[in-house]
């Protein structure tokens, strides 16, 4: 029986032991919280001891082109699971904008313009997708999955009969390891993918709505009754999502050269699989952007990997989702009821 | 330090608390149990014997929640022993100690909206594949779980979404009752009901002691206490610190040992200086800010008519399901009455009736919700968040927050209402309840109200942060701001406010001037039976 008269402070250990670190509970979410970001640099230098000949630059280069289409593509996704939702779309608009974008060019339009009409398509796009969802009392889940079959169809059906058009070349340099931009000697899609982060950051950290963002996904209802503008939140957040899906088709078509309406497919689950590696909890109200971009480079950091070892795209698949499962695991034990004083 | 009479079990067992020494269900001898650097148990002792109901007192943070999750085998504890009916009990998870007989119902109250009455109290008993029993015997079981509880009708099938809180809070006790427990443990399990269903719990209690079971339960209700217990164990930063049969303990000795303090005499001095400051306060221009015009809440019910001033604390009571919570909710159009309007008066005098949720916000009507897990907290979120997310409609250029100005304004609020609350970056859900009531309460002070409608904003806060906020409501009031303060503790409303709104059935009963009236005229009110006095509408 501890009945002598001890002060608190006297029955306390001097110092946390790693013991008790490891065992205390409440530690454990500190610590999950660092996982991705201690990935990416592991993972990088377990590519170049494993991979022969990999530490050179446009391999590097080449990993981050690879990040830079899945890290602008997951980046709305983000705030819209961050908001409560999901995005199922972002595929199918990929595709549509590298279909348009090749389509148009080659049929004479100024790049800018078709810029600018992209733009006016992904508002549209988002808009629905969120309103649809708010109207109509369902989860954006399934007004987007709708949305993916709708965009998807109009791609499908455009390009049908042709199997030509064509990108502007510096587009083409954007996405290749020896490209430059300007002065600097990285590709464009690199840069333009930091400077979407650096923004994407500021926004949530700083902006009304960025914030809104995290407590209209955090409880609807608390959102309501504090006069949190909701539907506009989920608005923005959708209307993102598509602008960046249109960005990165965009940055395809530099890529692929030609029409093509399944370049977005395999980002179907991918920039889920961003952001969820990256900690954003499915269930909203947290997580952020730095953190899918991590995502972004482990994912491709893995698939890099695995095919410089020589597995297959089935192998890949199988690595990612074990990762996937042990991730969300780890990042499912935060802070509990349980633990709460 | 105060001295304070520290548990001894050789002591106790010469001092028995009945006549004949009984023996001990649970022992619980220096349990200690941290969450990081935060001790939240650091020596708890407890002895609950058979057939004994026992209470477990403290302040907010004192680790009763803590010890009760250890006995529930939710959390494991990092040092000391457990036995239970004379053995060493391991408490390693909820099944287990489930099994041996422990049953609790938590502060939270936890159920499944979707799923009707009966499923939720037979919750977690079924097994992967098959039933546990028949629905035959799970009708009875609940539907006689449910009565001995004193609610005569309750429709079994009804989802659990449509049911009030503290018909929730009935359905998570009659799930622990329905099985075969010998320690019941209550935490704050009977805060959201109304006086006379938790008196037709405390009598089902009382009935289970002849047979044997025991009980242990949490509660900031004094009265509640030293009605129901036969024993109490105060707890203090995480300390056992005193352990006395309730004959032989005083209000105030229990006060002062939970606090710490030589005496409570300096906390109440202090809430009498603040009132006597507030009641001076009569020279403040006393005009109307909101009128209530024939405002009938449920078909059949009468009108009511009346006027809420400037600086003046509205009490609203009633029985659970009276319509008091509806009156609230039509103050700030968050339900639309039958007939009849709320006007919001402005300083020269002018009406503008009020449509919306968003029209009683543009008008300075701001509603703190009584449920703050599932209507107030953002909890993912840090408090600062918390505080500040509806603040940001006034402090942004373009969009872009003025979060200096903001972290000014939390700065100012956590000082005047005591806050404590670490870091402004720490999680919400961290925080004691009272602490996260006063972050809601903060939500809208920081946006300098016109007037406060609050809903049971006291339910779960432990005794001294209630002192302060009864304070710091004073204070807000003698500001100017008018409070409509919803409660099911008649105490606290007649020490707080200067008129009491009794509603019964639906309508308007009683408006009671709080300084004339007593207990027993809002009981007598609350039950539809005339009072004395009334104060003028």
């Amino acid at each position: 029986m501890a009945h002598t008269a001890t002060t608190p402070d006297a029955l306390a250990p001097p110092q946390a032991t790693i013991d008790s670190v490891l065992r205390s509970a409440a530690n454990w979410p500190n610590f999950s919280r660092a996982i991705p970001y201690l990935l990416v640099p592991c993972l990088f230098v377990f590519c170049v001891l494993t991979i022969p000949g990999y530490f050179n630059k446009s391999s590097i280069l080449s990993l981050f082109i690879l990040s830079s289409f899945l890290g602008l593509a997951s980046l709305g996704q983000t705030m819209t699971v961050i908001a409560g939702g999901v995005d199922l779309s972002i595929a199918a608009v990929m595709g549509l904008a590298e279909i348009i974008l090749t389509q148009r060019y080659a049929g004479g339009w100024p790049f800018w313009e078709i810029c600018l009409a992209l733009a006016g398509l992904a508002i549209l796009i988002g808009s629905v997708n969120a309103l649809s969802s708010v109207i109509l009392h369902v989860h954006p889940l399934i007004t987007s999955f709708g949305m993916s079959l709708v965009v998807g169809g109009i791609a499908l059906e455009w390009s049908h009969g042709f199997t030509t058009g064509s990108a502007p070349s510096w587009l083409t340099s954007c996405v290749s390891p020896i490209g430059k931009t300007g002065p600097i000697p990285v590709p464009g899609i690199v840069v333009a993918w930091i400077v979407a982060a650096v923004l994407a950051i500021a926004f949530m950290r700083l902006t009304r709505i960025g914030r809104e963002i995290y407590a209209t996904g955090a409880n609807p209802t608390a959102a309501r009754l504090a006069r949190v503008r909701s539907t506009w939140t989920l608005v923005a957040a959708f209307v993102i999502s598509a602008m960046c899906a249109s960005i990165a088709g965009v940055f395809f078509a530099g890529y692929s050269g030609i029409a093509d309406s399944t370049v977005g497919q395999p980002y179907f689950f991918e920039t889920i699989t961003a952001v969820v590696i990256g900690g954003t909890s499915l269930l909203g109200g947290r997580g952020g952007y730095g953190r899918t971009a991590m995502g972004a480079l482990i994912v491709a950091e893995l698939t890099t990997l695995l095919v410089g070892l020589g597995f297959n795209e089935s192998t890949q698949e199988l690595v990612l989702g074990i990762l996937i499962i042990v991730l969300a695991s780890a990042y499912g034990r935060e802070l509990r009821v349980s633990a709460r004083i | 330090m105060a001295t304070v009479n520290r548990l001894d079990p050789a002591q106790s067992e010469l001092q028995p608390p009945s006549e004949q020494a009984r023996e001990q269900l649970l022992i619980v001898e220096g349990v200690a149990r941290s969450f990081g650097e935060t001790k939240a148990l650091v020596a708890a002792d407890l002895a609950v014997a058979t057939g004994e109901i026992h209470a477990l007192i403290g302040e907010n943070g004192s680790g009763k929640s803590t010890l009760i999750k250890i006995l529930s085998g939710v959390i494991p504890p990092a040092s000391g022993n457990l036995l239970w009916s004379g053995r060493a009990a391991k408490f390693s998870n909820p099944r287990d100690v489930q099994a041996d007989g422990i049953a609790t119902v938590f502060q939270e109250t936890l159920v499944v909206p979707e799923l009707s009455v009966r499923d939720n109290v037979y919750i977690g008993t079924d097994g992967l594949f098959r039933y546990g029993r028949r629905k035959r015997d799970e009708v009875t079981g609940a539907s006689a779980a449910i009565r001995a509880l004193g609610i005569d009708q309750l429709d079994l099938d009804r989802p659990a979404w449509t049911l009030s809180l503290a018909e929730r809070q009935l359905v998570t006790i009659a799930r622990a009752i329905v099985r075969p427990w010998r320690l019941l443990i209550l935490d704050e399990g009977t805060s959201a009901l109304d006086a006379s269903q938790r008196d037709r719990v405390f009598d089902y209690l009382r009935s289970k002691r002849t047979e044997g079971k025991s009980v242990l339960f949490t509660s900031h209700r004094m009265d509640e206490v030293f009605d129901l217990a036969d024993r109490i164990t105060v707890l203090r930063m995480g300390r056992t610190v005193s352990s006395y049969p309730v004959g032989d303990a005083s209000q105030h000795q229990v006060l002062v040992d939970m606090s710490g303090r030589e005496s409570v005499e300096d906390l109440e001095a202090a809430a009498e200086h603040a009132s006597d400051a507030g009641a001076g306060e009569g020279g403040l221009a006393h005009g109307a800010v909101l009128r209530v015009e024939d405002l009938v809440l449920r078909h059949g019910a009468s009108p009511i008519s009346l006027e809420l001033r400037r600086g003046e604390i509205l009490g609203v009571a009633g029985l659970e399901g009276q319509g008091q919570v509806e009156f609230v909710e039509c103050l700030c159009a968050l339900r639309r009455a039958t007939s009849g309007r709320v006007l919001s008066i402005d300083n020269e005098g002018h009406g503008a009736a009020i449509h919306s949720y968003a029209d009683a916000n543009r008008h300075g009507i701001r509603y703190v919700p009584r449920d703050r897990r599932h209507e107030g907290m953002f909890a993912p979120l840090s408090v600062f968040d918390n505080f500040a997310m509806a603040l940001w409609s006034k402090l942004n250029v373009f969009g872009v927050l003025k979060r200096n100005e903001a972290k000014r304004r939390y700065r100012e609020y956590s000082d005047a209402s005591h806050l404590v609350a670490g870091s402004k970056g720490r999680s919400v859900s961290t925080l004691s309840g009272g602490n996260q009531q006063k972050i809601l309460l903060g939500r809208w002070v920081a946006m300098n109200p016109r007037t406060l409608v609050l809903n049971d904003p006291l339910r779960g806060v432990d005794v001294r942060t209630r002192e302060d906020l009864y304070q710091y409501f004073r204070s807000l009031a003698s500001n100017g701001i008018a409070i409509v303060f919803l409660s099911t503790e008649i105490i606290e409303l007649l020490r707080l406010t200067e008129r009491i709104a009794v509603f019964h059935e639906g309508h308007l009963h009683a408006l009671l001037e709080s300084k004339k009236a007593t207990d027993t005229n809002v009981v007598a009110a609350m039950f539809g039976r005339d009072p004395e006095h009334h104060a003028d509408a």
